[in-house]
This record gives C-alpha cells, sequence and structure tokens, in this order.
C-alpha cells in the first residue's frame, strides 16, 4: 500500500512534466487535455483518503504555481477596480473535494467495475472546471457564461476522461508490481468461487 | 470516520489554509522554483509547440532561413516600432517648440522576442517568450508586436531567458486608454470567456455621453505606470450607452492567432 502510494505520488508528479506537453486545441474551444487532474483523480479511487488528501495538497499546490498569476501593478488611482484573480491554493480544496467525489464510487470501483470511475473522472473534470469558472465570476462579481466557455469546459472534460483507461491501466500495472489489491472486492468473490 | 482520515483531514485542511495566507512575494518564488525545477522540459515541450506550428502553417524553409527570416523580422519590427515613436515624438516636438522648458531626454529601447508557448494555462490569455532577465526583461513591462498593444509581462523565469505574457484580451490584463480625436478617456480589458478568433476588447469608463464613432482608433493613455502613451491598442467597433456611462467594443489591432515576434519595451517615455 505504502510502496504503491509513494509510487503514485511520482506519477502525479511526472504528469506535471507531460503536461507542459500538452497544448491547447486552439480549434476546440482551446479545449486541453487535463493530465494532472486525471492521474489524480484515477489514483484518488484506488487509495485511502489519507493518501488521496496528501495527494490533493501535492497535486492542487504544483496546478496553482502552474497557473496563478502575478499582481496587476500600476497605479491604484489609475486602476481603481483591477480584476481579481483565485486565491493561491483553491486548487488544494478542489482537488481535495474532487478526490472525495471519486472515493464515493469506491465500492463500485473494489468490485472491479472501473468503468464507473473512469466516467465519473470525465464528470469530475467538467465539475472541477465548472467550479473553478464559477469562482472566477464570484471573486470578479458577475457571471459571465458564454457558449465558448461551456464547449471548451465540455470538450477538455471528454477529452481528458478518453484517456482515462489508460491511466487505469497504467495503475493496475503499478498495483501489480507492488503486490497491492486495488480490487479487493472482486478479489474475494473470486476466491469465494474458487 | 476513522481516526487516522480525521487527523489526515485536519492536516489537509491546515496545509490548505497555510498556503491560502501566503504572501504575494512568498507565491512568487514557489512559482520560480517550480518553474525552474520544470524549465528543461519546458523548453522541449515548446520546442515541440513550436514545430507543430511550423509544420501546421506549412512553412517550408530551412531551420537556417527561418532563424535569419526570425531575426529580419524582429529587426523590421523594432525598428518599426522605433521609427513610429519618433514620428510620434517630432509631431509633439513640433507642437512644444515654442515651450522653452521643453528638455526632456527621450527614452525608447525594446527587446525582440519569439513567442514559444501559448494558453499554458486554462482560463488566463498568456503566452510564453523566449526572452527573460537575461535580455534584462523585468514584470509590468509592455510588449508590443509591429500592430500594437500586446500584453505586459507577468512572470520570468529564474533561468532568464523565459518570460510569461498576459495579453490584453485577458479580463485581467487592464490598460489605460484613451480614444483618438476625443477626449475620452477609459480602462481597457479583454472579456471573460472569449476565446475564439481575435476577442473583441472592452473600454468601460467613458462619459455618459460620449460621442464615439466606429473605427475611432484607442491608444494608451500612458497613466498608470505600465503602458508607454501613444500605442495602437486597436479601433472601435461598436459603443454601448449606460444610464451612468458608456462602453465601447474595441477590435484589437493585433492579430494574436498569427503572432510570432514581440518586442519588450525596457524603458520609454511615460
Amino acid at each position: 500500500m505504502i510502496r504503491y502510494s509513494i509510487i503514485a505520488v511520482f506519477l502525479l508528479l511526472a504528469s506535471f512534466l507531460v503536461q507542459q506537453f500538452l497544448p491547447a486545441f486552439t480549434g476546440m474551444y482551446h479545449s486541453r487535455i487535463l493530465l494532472v487532474q486525471l492521474m489524480f483523480l484515477c489514483v484518488a479511487v484506488t487509495v485511502g483518503s489519507p493518501a488521496m488528501l496528501l495527494m490533493a495538497f501535492i497535486g492542487g499546490f504544483l496546478w496553482d504555481c502552474h497557473c496563478a498569476l502575478g499582481p496587476h501593478g500600476g497605479d491604484p488611482d489609475v486602476y481603481d477596480q483591477p480584476a481579481e484573480s483565485l486565491r493561491f491554493g483553491y486548487s488544494i480544496l478542489l482537488f481535495g473535494a474532487m478526490g472525495f467525489l471519486m472515493q464515493g464510487i469506491q465500492p463500485l470501483f473494489q468490485q472491479g467495475k472501473w468503468q464507473f470511475s473512469a466516467i465519473l473522472s470525465g464528470i469530475a473534470v467538467f465539475l472541477y472546471l465548472a467550479a473553478e469558472y464559477m469562482l472566477i465570476n464570484f471573486v470578479r462579481g458577475n457571471l459571465v457564461l458564454t457558449r465558448g466557455t461551456v464547449n471548451q469546459m465540455l470538450f477538455t472534460s471528454v477529452l481528458t476522461m478518453i484517456f482515462s483507461p489508460i491511466i487505469f491501466w497504467i495503475l493496475f500495472q503499478l498495483a501489480k508490481t507492488c503486490d497491492y489489491s486495488i480490487y479487493p472486492e472482486a478479489g474475494k468473490k473470486r476466491r469465494g468461487q474458487h | 470516520m476513522k481516526p487516522f482520515n480525521l487527523i489526515a483531514l485536519l492536516l489537509f485542511l491546515g496545509g490548505a489554509v497555510w498556503v491560502l495566507t501566503r504572501s504575494d512575494r512568498a507565491i512568487r518564488d514557489f512559482q520560480a522554483s517550480y518553474y525552474y525545477a520544470v524549465s528543461p522540459f519546458l523548453k522541449s515541450g515548446s520546442a515541440l509547440e513550436t514545430k507543430a506550428r511550423a509544420f501546421l502553417s506549412e512553412v517550408d524553409h530551412s531551420k537556417a532561413l527561418e532563424t535569419e527570416l526570425n531575426a529580419i523580422r524582429g529587426e523590421i519590427g523594432r525598428l518599426r516600432i522605433i521609427e513610429s515613436r519618433y514620428e510620434d515624438l517630432e509631431k509633439e516636438n513640433a507642437q512644444l517648440r515654442h515651450a522653452l522648458d521643453f528638455k526632456k531626454a527621450t527614452n525608447f529601447d525594446v527587446v525582440a522576442a519569439q513567442i514559444i508557448r501559448r494558453h499554458p494555462t486554462t482560463w488566463w490569455q498568456t503566452v510564453e517568450i523566449d526572452a527573460g532577465s537575461k535580455s534584462g526583461i523585468g514584470t509590468q513591462l509592455s510588449v508590443l508586436s509591429n500592430e500594437g498593444l500586446v500584453g505586459k509581462i507577468d512572470r520570468i523565469d529564474r533561468g532568464g531567458d523565459r518570460s510569461s505574457v498576459l495579453l490584453v484580451t485577458d479580463e485581467k490584463c487592464q490598460v489605460s486608454a484613451r480614444v483618438e480625436g476625443t477626449p475620452e478617456v477609459g480602462i481597457l480589458s479583454g472579456q471573460r470567456g472569449r476565446l475564439e478568433g481575435n476577442p473583441l476588447l472592452r473600454l468601460k469608463s467613458l462619459t455618459k455621453d460620449a460621442s464615439l464613432r466606429p473605427g475611432a482608433r484607442v491608444f494608451t493613455t500612458g497613466r498608470g505606470g505600465i503602458f508607454p502613451s501613444n500605442i495602437l491598442i486597436g479601433t472601435i467597433e461598436s459603443i454601448e450607452k449606460g444610464p451612468l456611462d458608456s462602453e465601447a467594443l474595441v477590435r484589437p489591432s493585433v492579430d494574436f492567432d498569427d503572432l510570432g515576434t514581440v518586442f519588450v519595451v525596457l524603458s520609454a517615455d511615460p
């Protein structure tokens, strides 16, 4: 379990590096594959709450390092109504919330039904983006929701979800290598049949 | 809930609160360390993106020719900007010819850079350029192209050879702007959720009865301490009159989809 969790943390860190090679698809409403979020969501369903929370902290912290903008600067008398940014660290809480969402269907996953988790990872990415966008609207004091933004969130979720079977396959191989059972219920059932 | 899980949750929340309460300076240090750690991968990633873009636009130049072309384009653009600046100054000089105390030294210096990465984040309109502190670039410096204002420097990498530019199409990039031929002055910024093509900019805080016409050019005022004056931003597309003030939608003069070479203004008279 510990060996699996440690390697999973390294996989999350590796996904940050791979993310640098994944550009936005400008022709598809600037959608992109959110590999970091996908890796976290897939791992979240295979580990316990403490390991998930540790990964949510690392993932959210580094994601904010990746994305945060600097202060506006300039003369406050001229720029007296600056557009607010999200506070550095908000992603930690969002990652944690999405992690708990994924763990909500952990019983199904433990029975070997990983397909539900794969679909839920797409839904979780959509909710993550929607929550992020709504927070931006909240701190800026007005709601602006365009068709382009909705499409961007939809395409990003679908594009990301498509890759979830690959991530789950990697995690299955990793679990096998570490002698860690990520399907304990399915294992019991099989043993019962024998 | 199991005690171990509860402790983990409390530690998680404590850690999150600690991060949320960090100062801007500490955040910049975290970011600098992060980008320093991933910089070798960023270089490869942006090289890949540049290659893909070059392939897609069917540019069939040899590597050497392309480098030379980029260098020449950069130099032409730099000279054009300096030339237009001197034209403005010449006009200003003529207007102030009779003012005996007009002795201010002119100062306008730019450095050329290539865009190597576009939109690395989900919600913010940013690009990365291949010049940083080694070229004398610092944060909050203006970034221009041959066509007009592009944005401002938001972050410089610790390695000194890359920086991030916040585009004028982002809502967070605010510019003090004036409309040519009118006394109208306002704050211009990008619009949230507008991503496709060349999104329009919004010029706010204009007077209620502002008499503006579509097609009028919008320039920077030089107020606010970030952008130099008289830099073209775009042209007015439409005007929206409100009960208290007016707003105008501005078509940017820069084609952000086709942006390759930009110029960072190292020093300029306000």
